[in-house]
C-alpha cells in the first residue's frame, strides 16, 4: 500500500490521469488500469501494438488475423471505497477484464496496478499472495465444492492460506452469520438454493477480508426476487463495511442501483465510464442511448440536473431538496406542495425545479436541448464520485 | 466382460453417458467454432482451425466418388498382376517361423539371458509372490474370516450405518460366498480372488496415475488415447499369448495381461473426471490463491472422485473377467473349473463355477456401486472419530470371525454343508437335448435351429466371403469406413485387412468374420428394437433394467455355458453367447440415444399431431443417428470379444487357432491367430465408427 501514485509510463492517450488528483478525500485508487489489451488467438501479441489492426472492429480484427480481441484498450481506476460496476452485453468481454485485474486471464498488453504496485510484474508467489489476501472473487456459477460442507467451503480460501482447521472454521462460522446463513454450516451446497448457494459464494470470498471484492455476474443465474435480496445484500454490505468492489453485470437496473460508476463495455471497449446518473442522462453515443431508452429517468436523476436557476423571489419559496435527491422524490414534493422546490446546498439555494422541468426529465427532453449546459454541470457531480464526465470515445 | 463392457468407446450405461454428452459437446463447439471462418470469403487460409477441419462439410458422396476413380485405376492393375479370387499368395508373408523361432529361443534363453536375470523374472517372482502371499492371507484367515471380511467391505462401502443400503450390500456379500462355499468352490474361489486382488490393486494404481497423467497434461491426453481406444477395441483373448510368449504359461502371464488390460477404464476415466470437473470451482480455486498442488488435492481430485469410482468398478469387472479367461494360460481358480468342464462338454460342472463367479461380480459391483451412491448422499458424513471407532470394531469383528471360525470349524469350508450340482444339472441338460433339442413339431428344437442357422445363413456368408475376390474385400472396407468417417479411418481399416491376409490367415479371418456379421445382424435387429422401445414405454425401461444390469455384470466367459447346453458346441452356440453377451450394451445405448433426443423437436412433433411411428421416423431415429451408430460400433467390438472365446466351444477359426496354439505349444500359429483378431477388431471398429467419436482422432 505504498503511496506512490501508479502513473503508469506510456499512457499518454489515457483520457484521465485527472483522477488520481481529482479525489483527494479517497486516496489512490485500488486499481489502475491502463491501455489494457486481451487478445486470444495464434499470436496474439502483434494485435495490440499494431497500429494498422487496432482501429478496426471486432470483425475485422477476427478477419484479418484469427484472433479475437475480448478486452481492448481499456482504461480506468478504481477509487477505494467505491462500487464500480462494468457492465455490457454478453461477449462484450467484460468477464474477461475482470479475469484480468488477477490475472485469472493473462493480459496481452497494458499496465495494472493494485495500489500502485505492478500486477504485470508480479511472480507466481506474489501473485497467489495478491488472490489469497487482497481481491476475492464471487462467481456466476457460484464454484462451490460439492463434496464439503458449507461451512468448509467458506473456510476454503482460508485453508489454502494455510490457516488451521479450528481458526477458519471459527472464521467462516462468523462469515455464515454475516450472510445470513445461520444454521445451514452442515449442508452440503447440494442442498441449497441457487441464492443460498451464492451467498455460501460471497462469504467465501468476504472470509479472506479482501481489499477489494470481485463480482462476475454473480446474481444472473437467480430469481428476480432473489436476485433484487442480494443486490440489497451487497448494498447493505457495501454500506456497512465500504469494502472497494468492481461489480461484472449486464443488467442495467442491477448496475444502476448498485453502482457509484458504471463502465459501459461493447466489443471489447469502454464505451462510455460515469456515474449511473450522467450515463442515463448523458449517452455517449446511439449504442448508449439506446441502452438506456426504457431507464426510468426519475429513478436516476437528480435535481441538481434537473434544476434551472431561480427567478426572482422562487428562492425564498418551496421546500428545500439537497442536490442529490432523485427527480421521483422531487415530484412527490411538488405534488404535495403545489409550487415549485429548491435545490439547497450548504443552506444556499442552487436552482429551482418546477413542473415543467419535472415533465422535461420524465420525458425524456432535458438531455438534447440541455446537452450544452449539462456538459458545463458534469464534471462536478455527485461528492462520492471520483471522476465524472470521462467518456472514453470509441 | 461386465458394466466394463460397453465401456470400450464409452463407459457403459452410466458411464455412457459423461462420454457421449461430452463427445457432441465436442462435435458442436468444433461445428460453432468454424462457424466464424466460414462467413469470410471461402478458400482464404484464415484460421488454424481450418487445417485442424477435417472434411465435415464434403458429402461422403464424392469421397466415395474419389475411392471409386482410385479403385478404377488400381483394381484392374492389382487383378492383373496378382489375380482374383482369396488372397494372392505372392502378397503373403510367412510370419509364424520367425515367431516359432522367437519362441525357441525364449524359451531356450528364459532362464539365462540378462533381459529376464534383472527385468522380466523380477517382475514375474514378484508377481508370484504377491499372488500367493494373498493367498496364504485369504487361507489363514478361514472362511469365516474371510466371508466377514466381504461383508464389513460391503457394509463399509455402503455407508457403515444400520442404514438399509449399508444392510443390503453386507448381506448380498454374505449371500455369495456362503453359495460359493455350498457349491464346493471354495478354495478355486479364493485363489481367483487373490489373483483378482493383486491384478485389481495394480491395474487401479496404474491406470490412476496414467489418469491423472493425461488428465493434468494435454500431450499425455494426446499420447494416450489412442492407445486406450485401440485397447478397448481388441478382444480380451488377444491380449493372452504376448505375456504366454514372454512369461510362459502360468500365473505371472495371466496377472500382466489382466492388469493392462483392465488398467485403461481407470486411466480413462480419471483423466475425464479430472478434465471434465466443474471449471467454475476450479477457476474459483485458483482466485482464492491456490497453487497447482492445492488445486489438485482441495478441488481437482476430489471433484473426479465419482468418475474415478467409476473407473474403479470398471477395472474391477474387467479384472475379473480376465483373470476368468486367463485359465486358459494356467490362471487356476474359477475359471479353470469352467475351462476344463466346457472343453469337455460337461455343463454340470461348467455351471457350479459359472455362478461362483457371477456371484464374485455381483459382490464386487454391488460393492462398488453403493460406494458409489454414497457418494451421491448429501448427508453429513460421520465425524473422524467415530468413523474410526466403526473401523476398529469391523476389524475387531473380522478378527474374531476368522478366529473363532478357524477354532470351531476349521479353515476350509466344511465337507458336509456342500450341495453337487453337476449330476441335476447334467439330468436337465441330457432332458433338454433330448426333448428340445430337435424333433419338436413345426418348430423343430433347439439343436435343429443351431443346424439351419448354420446350413442357411453361416455357410452362405462364409463361402461368399472367401468366394469374393480380395481386392472387392478391400474395397468394401474402404468405402464402409468413408460413409462414415474419413480418409484416415479408410486407410486404417484397409491396411488392418490387408495385415490380415499378408499373414496368410485370409480364410481362417473371413469365416470369423462371417460369424461376426451374422451375429452383429441378430443382435441389432432386436437390440435396436428393445431399446426404442425402452425408450418409450417406462415400464419395460423399468422392467429390463434389472436384467441388463446383471448381464452387464457377468464376464464374457459365462455365456458360453448356458448356451453350449441348449445349442450343443459349434459355431452357433458362439454367436448366440455374442448376441446374448452384447445384446445389452444395444439396447442401453439406443434407448438412451432416443430418449436423450431434444424434447424439443419432439413436442413440436407432437404438437403437429404426429403419430407415433412419425414421430420415431422423423424425429427421435433421425437425432438419435450418433447414438445408433455408436451401438452398431459396441454392438461389433462385444461380438468379437466373444466369437473368438467360441473357439473353445467349437467355433472354429481364428479363436481355435488361439487355443490350439496355446495347447500345443504353437505358438506360433496363436500368435498370428491373435494378431489377425486385433486387425479384424481394428478394421470393424473403424468401418463403423460413429462421427462422434471420430472426432477425438
Amino acid at each position: 500500500m505504498t503511496a506512490a501514485p501508479a502513473n503508469p509510463s506510456g499512457a499518454p492517450s489515457a483520457p484521465d490521469s485527472t483522477p488520481d488528483t481529482a479525489t483527494p478525500q479517497a486516496g489512490d485508487p485500488v486499481f489502475s488500469v491502463r491501455n489494457l489489451w486481451k487478445v486470444f488467438g495464434p499470436k496474439a501479441g502483434r494485435v495490440p501494438g499494431d497500429t494498422s489492426l487496432t482501429g478496426l472492429s471486432a470483425a475485422e480484427v477476427r478477419e484479418r488475423t484469427g484472433c479475437t480481441a475480448a478486452v481492448r484498450d481499456v482504461s480506468f481506476d478504481v477509487a477505494r471505497g467505491e462500487v464500480f460496476v462494468v457492465m455490457g452485453l454478453s461477449g462484450s468481454g467484460k468477464s474477461t477484464l475482470v479475469r484480468c485485474l488477477t490475472r485469472l486471464i493473462e493480459p496481452t498488453a497494458g499496465a495494472l496496478h493494485i495500489d500502485g504496485e505492478d500486477v504485470l510484474a508480479m511472480d507466481r508467489a506474489r501473485l497467489r499472495q495478491l488472490r489469497r489476501t487482497r481481491a476475492a472473487m464471487v462467481f456466476q456459477h457460484f464454484g462451490l465444492l460439492p463434496h464439503r460442507t458449507v461451512l468448509d467451503n467458506i473456510a476454503y480460501g482460508l485453508e489454502i492460506q494455510g490457516v488451521g482447521r479450528a481458526e477458519r472454521r471459527a472464521r467462516a462460522a462468523g462469515m455464515i452469520e454475516k450472510v445470513g446463513l445461520a444454521g445451514l454450516g452442515e449442508r452440503r451446497p447440494g442442498q441449497l438454493s441457487g441464492g443460498q448457494q451464492q451467498r455460501v459464494g460471497l462469504a467465501r470470498a468476504l472470509a479472506v477480508d479482501p481489499e477489494v471484492l470481485l463480482f462476475d455476474e454473480p446474481f444472473s443465474a437467480l430469481d428476480p426476487l432473489i436476485r433484487r435480496d442480494m443486490q440489497e445484500e451487497v448494498i447493505r454490505l457495501h454500506r456497512e463495511e465500504g469494502r472497494t468492489m468492481v461489480f461484472i453485470t449486464h443488467d442495467l437496473s442491477e448496475a444502476l442501483r448498485i453502482g457509484d460508476r458504471i463502465a459501459l463495455m461493447r466489443d471489447g471497449e469502454i464505451v462510455q465510464l460515469g456515474t449511473p446518473e450522467e450515463i442515463v442522462a448523458a449517452p455517449a453515443d446511439d449504442y448508449v442511448r439506446d441502452f438506456v431508452r426504457d431507464v426510468p429517468r426519475e429513478q436516476v436523476i437528480s435535481v441538481r440536473r434537473a434544476m434551472r436557476p431561480a427567478l426572482a423571489g422562487e428562492a425564498d419559496t418551496g421546500v428545500a431538496l439537497a442536490p442529490g435527491t432523485v427527480v421521483a422524490e422531487a415530484i412527490e414534493a411538488v405534488a404535495r406542495s403545489g409550487e415549485h422546490v429548491r435545490v439547497v446546498e450548504d443552506g444556499r439555494t442552487l436552482g429551482v425545479v418546477d413542473h415543467a422541468r419535472l415533465l422535461a426529465v420524465v420525458a425524456g427532453l432535458d438531455a438534447d436541448p440541455g446537452a450544452g449546459t449539462d456538459a458545463g454541470t458534469a464534471p462536478d457531480p455527485g461528492g462520492s464520485h471520483t471522476a465524472g464526465g470521462e467518456v472514453a470515445a470509441v | 466382460m461386465t458394466t466394463a463392457t460397453p465401456a470400450p468407446s464409452s463407459p457403459a450405461p452410466e458411464p455412457g453417458k459423461p462420454d457421449k454428452t461430452a463427445e457432441p459437446g465436442k462435435a458442436a463447439s468444433t461445428a460453432s467454432g468454424s462457424g466464424p471462418d466460414r462467413e469470410g470469403p471461402p478458400g482464404r487460409p484464415g484460421a488454424l482451425r481450418r487445417l485442424t477441419a477435417r472434411t465435415p462439410g464434403r458429402p461422403p458422396a464424392r469421397r466415395l466418388l474419389v475411392l471409386a476413380l482410385l479403385a478404377l485405376v488400381a483394381i484392374p492393375l492389382a487383378a492383373s498382376v496378382w489375380g482374383s479370387g482369396s488372397w494372392p499368395d505372392a502378397l503373403t508373408y510367412d510370419v509364424r517361423s520367425p515367431l516359432d523361432e522367437l519362441d525357441a529361443w525364449l524359451v531356450d534363453n528364459r532362464e539365462s539371458h540378462w533381459l529376464f536375470l534383472y527385468f522380466l523374472l523380477h517382475i514375474s517372482n514378484n508377481a508370484v509372490s504377491a499372488v500367493d502371499g494373498v493367498l496364504a492371507l485369504l487361507q489363514g484367515l478361514g472362511w469365516t474370516g474371510v466371508t466377514a471380511g466381504a461383508a464389513a467391505l460391503a457394509w463399509f462401502a455402503g455407508g457403515a450405518d444400520l442404514g438399509r443400503r449399508a444392510l443390503r450390500t453386507a448381506a448380498t456379500a454374505l449371500g455369495a460366498f456362503a453359495v460359493i462355499g455350498l457349491l464346493d468352490l471354495w478354495a478355486p474361489a479364493m485363489e481367483t480372488l487373490a489373483l483378482m486382488a493383486v491384478a485389481v490393486a495394480a491395474a487401479a494404481l496404474i491406470g490412476a496415475a496414467l489418469g491423472l497423467a493425461a488428465g493434468l497434461s494435454d500431450r499425455c491426453e494426446r499420447l494416450l488415447r489412442p492407445v486406450f481406444d485401440t485397447m478397448q477395441v481388441m478382444p480380451a483373448f488377444a491380449y493372452l499369448l504376448p505375456f504366454v510368449l514372454l512369461f510362459g504359461i502360468g500365473t505371472p502371464s495371466a496377472l500382466i495381461a489382466t492388469v493392462i488390460y483392465a488398467a485403461p477404464p481407470m486411466a480413462r476415466l480419471t483423466s475425464l473426471g479430472l478434465r471434465g470437473a466443474d471449471p467454475a470451482a476450479l477457476e474459483a480455486s485458483a482466485s482464492l490463491g491456490a497453487n497447482a498442488w492445492q488445486r489438485l488435492l482441495t478441488a481437482r481430485l476430489p471433484l473426479a472422485r465419482r468418475q474415478m469410482l467409476l473407473g474403479l468398478n470398471q477395472t474391477i469387472m474387467m479384472c475379473l473377467s480376465m483373470v476368468v479367461l486367463a485359465s486358459v494360460i494356467g490362471a487356476g481358480g474359477l475359471g479353470d473349473e469352467v475351462f476344463t468342464a466346457l472343453s469337455r462338454v460337461d455343463v454340470g460342472q461348467a455351471l457350479g463355477p459359472g455362478i461362483a463367479i457371477v456371484l464374485i461380480a455381483i459382490w464386487l459391483d454391488r460393492t462398488t456401486a453403493a460406494a458409489g451412491a454414497r457418494l451421491d448422499d448429501t448427508s453429513a458424513p460421520a465425524s473422524r472419530g467415530r468413523a474410526w471407532s466403526v473401523r476398529a470394531a469391523a476389524a475387531a469383528f473380522v478378527a474374531a470371525a476368522s478366529a473363532a471360525g478357524s477354532a470351531a470349524l476349521g479353515r476350509q469350508w466344511p465337507e458336509q454343508w456342500t450341495v453337487d450340482l453337476s449330476a441335476p444339472v447334467n439330468t436337465a441338460v441330457d432332458w433338454i437335448t433330448d426333448n428340445l433339442g430337435s424333433g419338436i413339431p413345426l418348430i423343430g428344437g433347439t439343436v435343429t435351429w443351431s443346424e439351419n442357422f448354420a446350413r442357411w445363413v453361416l455357410n452362405p456368408l462364409r463361402d461368399g466371403l472367401q468366394g469374393a475376390p480380395w481386392w472387392l474385400l478391400l474395397l468394401a472396407a474402404a468405402a464402409l469406413a468413408l460413409l462414415t468417417g474419413t480418409w484416415r479411418t479408410a486407410t486404417t481399416a484397409v491396411a488392418a485387412l490387408a495385415a490380415i491376409g499378408a499373414m496368410g490367415l485370409w480364410p481362417t479371418s473371413l469365416n470369423t468374420l462371417s460369424q461376426v456379421l451374422a451375429a452383429l445382424v441378430v443382435t441389432l435387429l432386436p437390440g435396436v428394437a428393445i431399446g426404442v422401445l425402452a425408450a418409450r414405454v417406462p415400464w419395460v425401461d423399468r422392467a429390463i433394467r434389472p436384467v441388463l444390469d446383471v448381464m452387464q455384470t457377468m464376464p464374457q466367459f459365462i455365456y458360453l455355458i448356458p448356451v453350449v447346453a441348449l445349442f450343443n458346441v459349434g459355431r452357433t452356440a458362439a454367436i448366440i453367447a455374442a448376441v446374448v453377451y452384447a445384446l445389452p450394451a444395444v439396447i442401453r445405448i439406443t434407448a438412451q440415444g432416443v430418449r436423450e433426443t431434444d424434447p424439443g423437436a419432439l413436442e413440436a412433433a407432437r404438437s403437429m399431431g404426429a403419430s407415433t411411428g412419425q414421430q420415431l421416423r422423423h424425429v427421435q431415429l433421425p437425432l438419435a443417428r450418433p447414438a445408433l451408430l455408436l451401438a452398431v460400433n459396441q454392438g461389433v467390438v462385444l461380438v468379437l470379444a466373444i466369437v473368438v472365446i467360441g473357439g473353445l466351444v467349437g467355433g472354429g477359426a481364428l479363436g481355435y487357432d488361439v487355443v490350439y496354439g496355446l495347447q500345443k505349444s504353437e505358438l506360433g500359429i496363436g500368435l498370428t491367430a491373435g494378431a489377425a483378431i486385433v486387425c479384424l477388431g481394428v478394421l470393424l471398429d473403424r468401418v463403423t465408427q460413429p462421427a462422434a467419436t471420430r472426432d477425438r482422432r
